[in-house]
């Protein structure tokens, strides 16, 4: 490999050598290097070498799991940003949102942009299952990413909800009172889940400390590791949903013999970027089957390439546009609106009404009716159906499209689902006045 | 990857074998492990103390209450109530979703969603599923009233002094 440079100096070809090896392919300019580019960069490696039309089409996706990760992404960069002068102490805790606002460079737009992202998140990720639920796309072979799914949308929830406190406001301390309220409801475990939640018997200085915890190491962890396993799910699942029309090869693509893809040369070239070069005779007659070479159940061999694209650029163009809408869309609403803040905490004096956050404020409806079946009956019922979405609904047609005529039952089933909790957010956020009475917002 | 070929091993045999007992045996010591480990989690960060407010805690001498006194203590979330020689304490703490009740003409009323309760914390009205509880009063060899947060009794009980 060397034997190129060996003959010039090797200070004076320092730079280069150390370019070469950081990055072993130049910008590719044929379809062998863009296939390499994938492969050997730990960053691209995670994406497929090609990707379907159909995955691109932001019609289809809304782009809706990559903003929810980029969002993901401006959260975990800004709260690491806002440790360094926070302090888990109810005496100081306050003081230090004060500071943020005052002092600290930056801090209130670095507070506006974590708190506005976490709100996003929510939305978003809400949004994304939905997209998921509406384009059929939870069935056969992609049932457990689906749950893992919903798994990261109540992990997403516990994030948002542990980050709450942590301002030690009014707003912090009320919402939260009544939130792990909610969970002693829970039956046999719930005054232990609630005291083990507060480490006492109300929110004081252990419940900042344990939420503070979760909120910074726990949670983020677990985010992240389902995350990966999301991701790689996706690849190992067939990629994105589509028709499966879409499938389909032009009669004018002969098809190629599986046969020459199973043997040795391909197999080696996709461990290593020297072996790719041996192995190029192969490569030159179908050099799109890379991916297929994990043979697994659920990975089309013989199907992916006509309709598909490589992913240099095209997969990595789109990312870039989502991601730069995403961070101009927090950037821009962090400018505009300052994340509220409250009082400081007033332990005799609960705010009338006292209302969780806005993504709680249906549960917080329900529970107004009854603790127990608003808290926690109907929720985990809830809960537990998403989850067993993909087991219960086992029929094929209709999927990689939105609200396939296939599946109306399924999409006016979950719609309901969707369209009951909006109009009990609705309600709680805009028509819940003192004493929780019904108002009228005009 | 091939398995290798197993020697020894017959398939579909039911006997237990050296090698089917050890894996059982094994495995058995794992899950085991992990279960020890989950719960020694739990137990930890269970608390075996607490650092925030006392359950037990004296509020002073009697005389401080005099008869027909309802006096909220919103720190300690306890309404001390004095009827005559009688006296008790009822919790203000909402049995709703954890708000401070406040001592209105009637008993108590949350400002959080609107439960109502009657002077002995019986719920009249709103989301409230139970009534307030009450809880051990008792003097203490210096005179103080102790109240203990820890022991709820049944409503009507007072003490007498």
């Amino acid at each position: 490999m060397s034997s190129p440079t060996k003959t010039r100096n090797p200070l004076i070809a320092l730079p280069e050598n150390i370019w070469r090896s950081i990055f072993r392919n130049p910008l590719p300019s044929s379809d062998l290097g863009r296939a390499s580019t994938s492969f050997t960069n730990f960053f691209l490696h995670l994406h497929p070498v090609k990707v379907h039309r159909n995955s691109l089409r932001a019609t289809f996706t809304l782009g809706l799991g990559l903003i929810s990760f980029f969002l993901f992404m401006i959260l975990v960069v800004t709260g690491i940003l806002l440790m360094f002068y926070y302090v888990p102490s109810t005496t100081q805790a306050y003081d230090r949102m004060l500071d943020l606002r005052g002092t600290v460079a930056f801090g209130i737009f670095l507070r506006n942009m974590h708190r506005w992202a976490a709100h996003g998140m929510v939305a978003v990720v809400f949004l994304h299952m939905c997209r998921v639920f509406l384009t059929g796309s939870y069935k056969p072979p992609r049932e457990f990413n689906w749950v893992l799914g919903v798994l990261l949308l109540l992990i997403t929830l516990f994030l948002s909800f542990t980050g709450y406190l942590l301002p030690w406001d009014q707003l912090a301390f009320w919402a939260i009172t009544v939130g792990t309220s909610i969970a002693s409801y829970a039956p046999i475990a719930g005054k232990e889940i609630k005291f083990l939640l507060l480490g006492d018997s109300t929110v004081g200085q252990e419940a900042l400390l344990r939420f503070y915890v979760l909120h910074v190491a726990v949670l983020p962890a677990v985010l992240s590791l389902l995350v990966a396993i999301h991701f790689w799910r996706i690849r190992k699942d067939g990629g994105l949903s589509r028709r499966e029309e879409e499938d389909a090869l032009p009669a004018d693509v002969p098809a190629p013999a599986q046969v020459e893809f199973v043997q040795g040369p391909a197999v080696v070239m996709a461990t290593s970027p020297a072996a790719a070069a041996a192995a190029q005779p192969v490569l030159q007659k179908r050099h799109y089957g890379i991916q297929g070479l994990v043979r697994g159940p659920f990975t089309k061999v013989g199907n992916v390439p006509d309709r598909s694209v490589f992913a240099w650029p095209n997969l990595f163009m789109a990312e870039l546009v989502v991601f730069l809408i995403t961070v101009a869309g927090v950037l821009l609403v962090s400018l505009f609106f300052n994340a509220p803040l409250e009082e400081p905490v007033n332990v005799m004096h609960p705010p009338n009404p006292a209302k969780a956050p806005w993504y709680f404020l249906g549960l917080q409806e329900q529970v107004s009716y009854s603790a127990f079946w608003g808290g926690v009956g109907i929720p985990t019922i809830e809960v537990l159906l998403l989850l067993l979405v993909p087991y219960l609904d086992r029929k094929v047609a209709g999927v990689g499209r939105w609200f396939a005529r296939e599946r109306l039952l399924a999409n006016s089933l979950f719609l309901t689902f969707v369209v009951v909790n909006v109009v009990l957010i609705i309600i709680g956020t805009f028509f819940r006045g003192p004493n929780w009475e019904f108002v009228s917002p005009w | 990857m091939k398995t290798p070929a197993k020697p020894e091993i017959e398939e579909g045999g039911d006997a237990m074998t050296r090698r089917r007992l050890l894996s059982w045996l094994s495995g058995f010591g794992l899950f085991g492990s992990l279960i020890i480990t989950v719960l020694s989690n739990l137990i930890f960060i269970k608390p075996r103390a607490t650092y925030g407010q006392p359950n037990r805690f004296s509020i002073g001498k009697p005389e401080d209450f005099p008869s027909g006194a309802r006096v909220s203590l919103d720190a300690r979330r306890v309404c001390i109530v004095r009827d005559g020689d009688k006296i008790a304490a009822i919790s203000t703490t909402c049995t709703h979703l954890g708000c401070i009740v406040a001592v209105s003409e009637t008993g108590f009323s949350c400002p959080c969603h609107g439960s109502r309760y009657d002077q002995d914390g019986n719920v009249t009205g709103g989301p409230a599923p139970r009534a307030l509880p009450w809880y051990r009063v008792s003097l203490a060899p210096n005179g103080d009233i102790e109240v203990d947060k820890d022991t709820e009794i049944e409503a009507g009980n007072y003490l007498r002094v």
